[in-house]
């Protein structure tokens, strides 16, 4: 009936192992979070009560909700972290093992440098950067096809936003160069 | 009927050529970012939200709703070919969907799945034509007691109905309040929680935030596992689409289930999701033959496909008319309004006329169109899945970033976007919900306001959230859902004392 | 210190303006200027910014595009803050008004309007006493109904500590009566609250309350200033902007004007001042402008250099004043 019919297959040679050992479990983690979350209420209830939390006659103060918020993020983050201490399940849940925590790092360690070169270099040089780097590096393609790709895509985005809808991207030396 | 005459109104704001040409490009990118893996409904329209903040309103918003569309049927396809469901709601859809590609049926399920959710977004259409108007009168009645009660109604129900554990949907909801309030409090003209820092003053952009928590995440979640694909492209010729369509009168039992059941869970928020598991398991309830099901089954894509378009599309109601997103999306193309300076609510049905019903009418055409792209552009699109992950990821990153810029032209947010990325990767990974964070964000300021401005109006008297019928019962129904899970079991418990009473 | 610098700023600006006379400005920008908006879409001064955008892109008086950029956070403070930290970078205007004097009073924001360089006042805003279409008729019925009230009368407003809350404490000095002030996000929310009867009045800007005017939802019941406003066109059925008494005539003795004021970061060029003067002063001749003008009932007014310095002077101090008798001012 559908003679039109394709086999699509994608291997992916980078893969993790599935039996790479584990980094931390699920519960690990939990607490971790509840212990952060706790630490956030802490600050931002601190400065509310210092921004006032009294009831006035108009209603509220404006420290009011955001203060009775963090005691109830608190409460939640405390009951959290007692119900990952008790759960047998969490604890024997793998948050990441170790293959996949390196391939987490392969695309996050990019977008961070990227992030401090859109900073410094303007975001399309960096967009490049990026592109053409992790197709090289991490995706093993040719570097000509990367690079055209990175130049294309970057060309694109220029186009759209900075010609076409006049949306400013922070630009670094190469555009002032350039006259942009 | 009023309805009509403002309809065609509508239709006639849409029928030029640079409308109908922002739709066409409105559904490819929608059907590119649906099929993307790491990509999907919200994601993609929260990145290329910026992209529209020069446009008119209505052209932006006719270009954003038609990205929704391409994206709820790019998820289709996936589903389909390859086992991935792009949203939430699309996993019922890889019931029955995968099963018949595998069997060589690939472009019957996908003209079935295409065609369901046509029917399914066409049934809440009307709906939201009919009721559309009946709104407007109903409008001015709206005070701030009412818009907080509507806002606790919201909140209370995802407490009260969602399913993650409750403590974290409790922590997801009072981070995002908690974030929403940094800033400058409109009521008092204070500053609050900005440590004196100059990027915080503007407080966190839940566009931002949506950016990160959705489309970074999604990237490293995406990374960490295995992205073999097996799966099967299918081109779609005119024969199998008049087989499935002449097919079609005979499941209209099941097609009319699902698209009330749709409408009827779209209007309530979250619904979606509920919506395709309950069309789908109620179409193998009451079919002569539930064995068959999970194995292949046509009715298998049609009900979860029909209520899941029918309620994604029945969610804007609630958010045109109320400000209430009934869906992630719809909380994205509210956070949209707002940059346009479009104030969501009842009133936005008597200021902006044409904004409304050119939406709805976008709509229409939108499905229309729609439907004749996917069904012609299939092949292309499945092949896309073709392109290496390590080409198409740094590119998501960077439109990421790109959004989360342009927004508010400020670098702060790039970094923001980051930590959320990485906020949204721990949460979704330890269970705690992403989708009550994203409401708090949206509605957080709106709901503190619409209290504080209550008890100013009312010197601080509670009693102003029970003074009239109408926001009374919003406030009781609010209440209700908060505890629905403890009346639920209240009324287990007495039904299984009733039941040995009547044996 | 600093008033010296901007004196001599102000001077050097007025000395190449009218060095360059015939309009030939020796400066021009060489990328798309960004008109910094600093309140949300929609409201009065991004219409604004978009009608000279409209106007100076029509009329071709710069190469360069303009871009509208909203800075709305934190009830403008965000656009000021972003200002003051663009120092020398001359693709960066600020359509500022009130929030110049009143922000750092209120919010404590370190801000002040001197570290900026003005270029042109260009036009000043006008605030009107409404009440709802079916509330007491004049300024005297209104004051008589607000005091035998068993709850005091609701007034809606944008934003807390401004403008229009000023207005209304100095209503509460004048006649004794008690209100209570509703803060909301924008005009435009305080002019619907008041058609759906969730506030009794609010003292929005004639442009906030247009629509729900000419709809005969909402009242004219009088203007903040010492005379009418000159336009005289029916803008309703019946009435014209010209038609509003004003309200010292009705007996209620409160005038208050705000300024719609251009300004570029600090350390700018000379050069630079001059082509802006110049390019707003073009604007304010166009028929965009004037059009704009009468639609919103705005006064037009083109103020620089020394003029306009002094005028901001005198316009600092008086809001400072009033800030302080409101009791505004954060300690």
């Amino acid at each position: 009936m559908s003679n039109t019919e394709i086999e699509i297959v994608v291997e992916d040679p980078t893969a993790p192992e599935a039996d790479s050992p584990v980094v931390t479990s699920v519960r690990v983690v939990d607490v971790t979070v509840s212990l952060l979350l706790l630490v956030l209420a802490a600050v931002l209830g601190f400065d509310n009560w210092r921004t006032g939390i009294a009831w006035d006659s108009t209603g509220p103060q404006a420290g009011y909700f955001p203060f009775y918020l963090s005691i109830i993020l608190a409460g939640a983050s405390l009951y959290g972290l007692v119900a990952a201490f008790r759960s047998r399940k969490e604890a024997r849940e793998t948050f990441v093992t170790r293959a996949q925590l390196r391939r987490v790092m392969q695309v996050f360690v990019p977008t961070l440098l990227f992030c401090l070169a859109v900073q410094f270099l303007g975001l399309y040089v960096a967009s490049f950067g990026l592109i053409a780097a992790f197709m090289r590096l991490v995706g093993r393609i040719a570097l000509w096809k990367s690079l055209l790709t990175a130049f294309l895509f970057t060309a694109i985005m220029f186009l759209t936003f900075d010609v076409a809808f006049d949306v400013i991207m922070p630009k670094g030396p190469l555009e002032r160069a350039m006259g942009r | 009927m009023e309805a009509l005459g403002l309809l065609m109104h509508g239709f006639a704001v849409l029928l030029t050529w640079k409308t109908l040409t922002l739709m066409m490009v409105g559904l490819v990118l929608g059907i590119f970012v649906g099929v993307l893996p790491g990509l999907g409904g919200p994601n993609g329209v929260a990145i290329l939200l910026p992209l529209t903040f020069t446009m008119d309103p209505t052209s932006a918003i006719v270009m954003l709703s038609c990205i929704y569309w391409g994206a709820l049927f790019g998820g289709a396809i996936t589903s389909i070919l390859f086992n991935i469901p792009g949203e939430a709601w699309s996993v019922a859809t890889t019931f029955d969907g995968y099963p018949m590609a595998q069997q060589g049926r690939a472009a019957e399920a996908l003209t079935a799945a295409f065609t369901s959710s046509f029917i399914g977004s066409l049934a809440a259409v009307l709906l939201i034509t009919f009721l559309a108007p009946m709104i407007s009168s109903f409008a001015l009645k709206f005070g701030p007691p009412e818009f907080f009660s509507v806002y606790l109604l919201t909140f209370c129900s995802f407490v009260g109905l969602g399913r993650e554990a409750k403590h974290k949907t409790v922590i997801s909801m009072s981070l995002g309040l908690l974030l929403a309030g940094i800033g400058m409090d409109t009521v008092s003209g204070q500053l609050r929680m900005t440590f004196g820092s100059n990027d915080l003053l503007r407080g966190v952009n839940f566009l931002v935030a949506v950016i990160g928590l959705f489309g970074i995440s999604e990237i490293l979640l995406t990374m960490e596992e295995r992205l073999a694909l097996r799966g099967h492209a299918a081109g779609i010729s005119l024969k199998v689409v008049l087989k499935v369509w002449r097919e079609l009168p005979r499941y209209w039992v099941t097609l009319l289930r699902s698209s009330f059941i749709g409408c009827w869970l779209g209007i309530t928020p979250g619904g979606a999701i509920a919506a395709s598991f309950m069309g789908y398991n109620l179409a193998k309830r009451f079919s002569k033959d539930p064995e068959s099901f999970g194995k292949g089954r046509i009715e298998g894509v049609f009900a979860p496909e029909t209520a899941a378009h029918a309620s994604g599309t029945a969610a804007l109601l609630p958010m045109l008319a109320l400000g209430i997103p009934g869906s992630g999306t719809a909380a994205i193309l509210l956070g949209g309004l707002m940059v346009w300076g479009l104030n969501p609510g009842p009133l936005l049905f008597v200021e902006h006329k044409d904004f409304v019903w050119g939406l709805i009418a976008s709509m229409y055409l939108g499905n229309v169109v729609g439907l004749v792209l996917v069904l012609t552009t299939v092949p292309i699109f499945a092949s896309i899945l073709r392109v290496p992950f390590a080409a198409v990821a740094p590119m998501i990153v960077v439109s990421c970033a790109i959004g989360a810029y342009a927004i508010q032209n400020a670098m702060f947010d790039i970094w923001l976007m980051l930590g959320f990325g990485v906020v949204g990767y721990v949460f979704k990974k330890i269970g705690i919900p992403l989708a009550p964070f994203t409401l708090a964000l949206v509605l957080g300021n709106r709901a503190e306001d619409a209290f504080r401005l209550s008890m100013i109006g009312a010197g601080g008297d509670m009693k102003v959230f029970w003074s009239n019928g109408l926001v009374g019962s919003i406030t009781t129904l609010a209440i209700v859902l908060l505890f629905w899970p403890v009346i639920e079991r209240v009324f287990a418990g007495a039904g299984r004392l009733m039941r040995p009473a009547k044996a | 210190m600093k008033h010296v610098r901007n004196t001599i700023k102000a001077t050097a600006a007025l000395a190449a303006m009218l060095a360059s006379a015939p309009a030939i400005a020796a400066w021009e920008p060489t990328k798309p200027v960004e008109i910094v908006v600093a309140a949300g879409a929609g409201g009065a001064s991004d219409q604004m910014a978009r009608m000279m955008q409209a106007a100076i892109q029509k009329n071709n008086l710069m190469k360069q595009p303009m871009v509208v950029s909203l800075k709305g956070g934190a009830s403008g403070a965000e656009a000021l803050m972003y200002m003051k930290s663009s120092d020398g970078d001359a693709n960066k205007v600020l359509i500022a008004y009130s929030l110049i004097y009143m922000l750092p009073l209120s919010a404590k924001i370190p801000f002040n309007w001197r570290e900026l360089t003005p270029v042109s006042v260009v036009a000043m805003d006008q605030f009107v006493l409404w009440d709802n279409a079916a509330g007491p008729k004049t300024v005297k019925e209104f004051i008589a109904a607000a005091k035998a009230a068993a709850s005091p009368f609701k007034m809606g407003g944008t934003g807390s500590k401004r403008e229009d809350h000023v207005l209304t404490v100095f209503m509460e000095q004048k006649t004794g009566a008690k209100f209570s002030y509703l803060p909301y996000k924008s005009g435009g929310e305080a002019a619907t609250q008041l058609v759906g009867n969730h506030t009794e009045a609010n003292v929005n800007n004639p442009s906030e309350n247009l629509e729900v005017w000419r709809a005969g939802q909402v009242r004219a019941l009088c203007v903040f200033d010492k005379e009418r406003i000159s336009y005289k066109t029916k803008v309703t059925e019946t009435q014209s902007w010209n038609d509003i008494p004003t309200c010292k005539e009705e007996g209620l003795d409160v005038q208050y004007l705000m300024l719609r004021a251009m300004f570029l970061p600090g350390k700018v060029t000379a050069e630079q001042v001059a082509f802006y003067v110049d390019l707003f002063q073009k604007v304010t001749q166009t028929t965009e402008y004037k059009e704009y003008m009468e639609k919103q009932a705005l006064k037009p007014v083109f103020l620089t250099g020394k003029d306009m310095l002094k005028f901001l002077e005198e316009d600092d101090k008086l809001n400072a004043s009033l800030m302080n008798q409101a009791g505004f001012v954060a300690k």
